[in-house]
């Protein structure tokens, strides 16, 4: 027969201790531990654009997120690879569908946004 | 917790615990009370030592889930909740408090268990204490070994409250249980204690008086 499992007195003390002790270790946090989520904020209204390179022979998709009251404010980031360009260019397609807010693709950057000076 | 007939035979056990006493019951009324025959009785609990035992099983489970609201939230409420628990728990067992002597003859192992929950209500008490005085509460402890007194009596209070009012021939009722159990505290109050009563708990003992 198994004996019951019982703590002893001094480790329950001591268990009430630490539960103690909780509430008075445990602090807010700062506002500014957030700030990553504010700073992330321009990311969702991004229009996201797909590109397809071939490096070392497999076709890699990058989508690229640019603001676009910002434009130069962009992220591009590697998603994934293929050996196939069509499988490549298919699974580009659903990535920019998925990452993208805006699914039909009316959030578009527009050269003119950027004020180049080709001077 | 048993089910169906089983759940059954022990609420009308510790009904009839209650009214008659442990040693005073028969499995004849037990089964009465429940509306079953003996025999039917008898295919559930082979005796009353199986009976008893499986109450105090119960018991035991209910005092573990009132031991485990400890410091729920930090503030007086937390224990005014607890005693809440303690007070509907204590009334419907009383006849343990009653029998006390007869089950410390007849069930030594439900004694050690006893012993166990009343070590773990006395530290929980104590704890509580020292967590009010570090949250501004209570005043320190004015004199060594002071608090401990204090934990053990606030427990005393919390078990024998009930038979103690049954022996004046007083009524039974929850706020005056719990005006008992807070005057106790009132002494140690610091100001910011006394703001906290009056804030929290005070209002709801005014209610229900």
């Amino acid at each position: 027969m198994h004996r019951k499992f019982s703590l002893s007195k001094e480790v329950y003390a001591q268990m009430l201790d630490g539960l103690n002790n909780l509430y008075f270790s445990d602090k807010l946090g700062f506002s500014s531990d957030l700030k990553f989520i504010a700073d992330d904020f321009w990311l969702s209204d991004t229009a996201v654009i797909e590109q397809l390179h071939l490096r070392k022979g497999l076709w890699e998709v990058h989508l690229i997120f640019a603001y676009p009251s910002a434009p130069i404010r962009f992220l591009k980031r590697r998603i994934t690879s293929h050996a196939n360009s069509k499988r490549a260019a298919q699974m580009a397609f659903y990535m920019r569908r998925l990452a993208a807010k805006d699914q039909r693709g009316t959030i578009s950057i527009n050269i003119d946004n950027f004020n180049l000076s080709l001077n | 917790m048993p089910t169906g007939t089983k759940h059954r035979i022990l609420e009308a056990s510790v009904l009839l615990f209650n009214r008659e006493g442990l040693a005073n019951v028969r499995l004849q009324q037990i089964a009465d009370e429940t509306g079953i025959s003996v025999g039917n009785l008898a295919y559930h609990f082979k005796n009353k030592e199986a009976i008893v035992t499986a109450v105090y099983e119960s018991l035991f489970e209910e005092l573990k889930q009132i031991l485990s609201t400890y410091l729920s939230y930090p503030s007086l409420n937390d224990f005014d909740h607890q005693l809440n628990r303690y007070y509907a728990f204590f009334q419907k067992y009383r006849f343990y408090l009653i029998d006390l002597f007869e089950i410390e003859r007849s069930f030594p192992d439900i004694i050690a268990q006893w012993h166990e929950f009343v070590g773990k209500m006395i530290i929980q008490i104590r704890r509580r204490i020292d967590y009010s005085t570090n949250r501004g509460i209570l005043v320190p402890e004015p004199t060594k070994g002071l608090y401990d007194t204090l934990a053990d009596n606030i427990w005393m209070t919390i078990t024998f409250w009930i038979p103690q009012q049954v022996l004046k021939g007083l009524p039974l009722d929850e706020s005056t249980f719990k005006s008992a159990l807070w005057a106790q505290f009132q002494p140690y109050f610091t100001d910011k204690g006394w703001e906290e009563f009056m804030d929290t708990i005070a209002p709801v003992e005014i209610d229900r008086g």
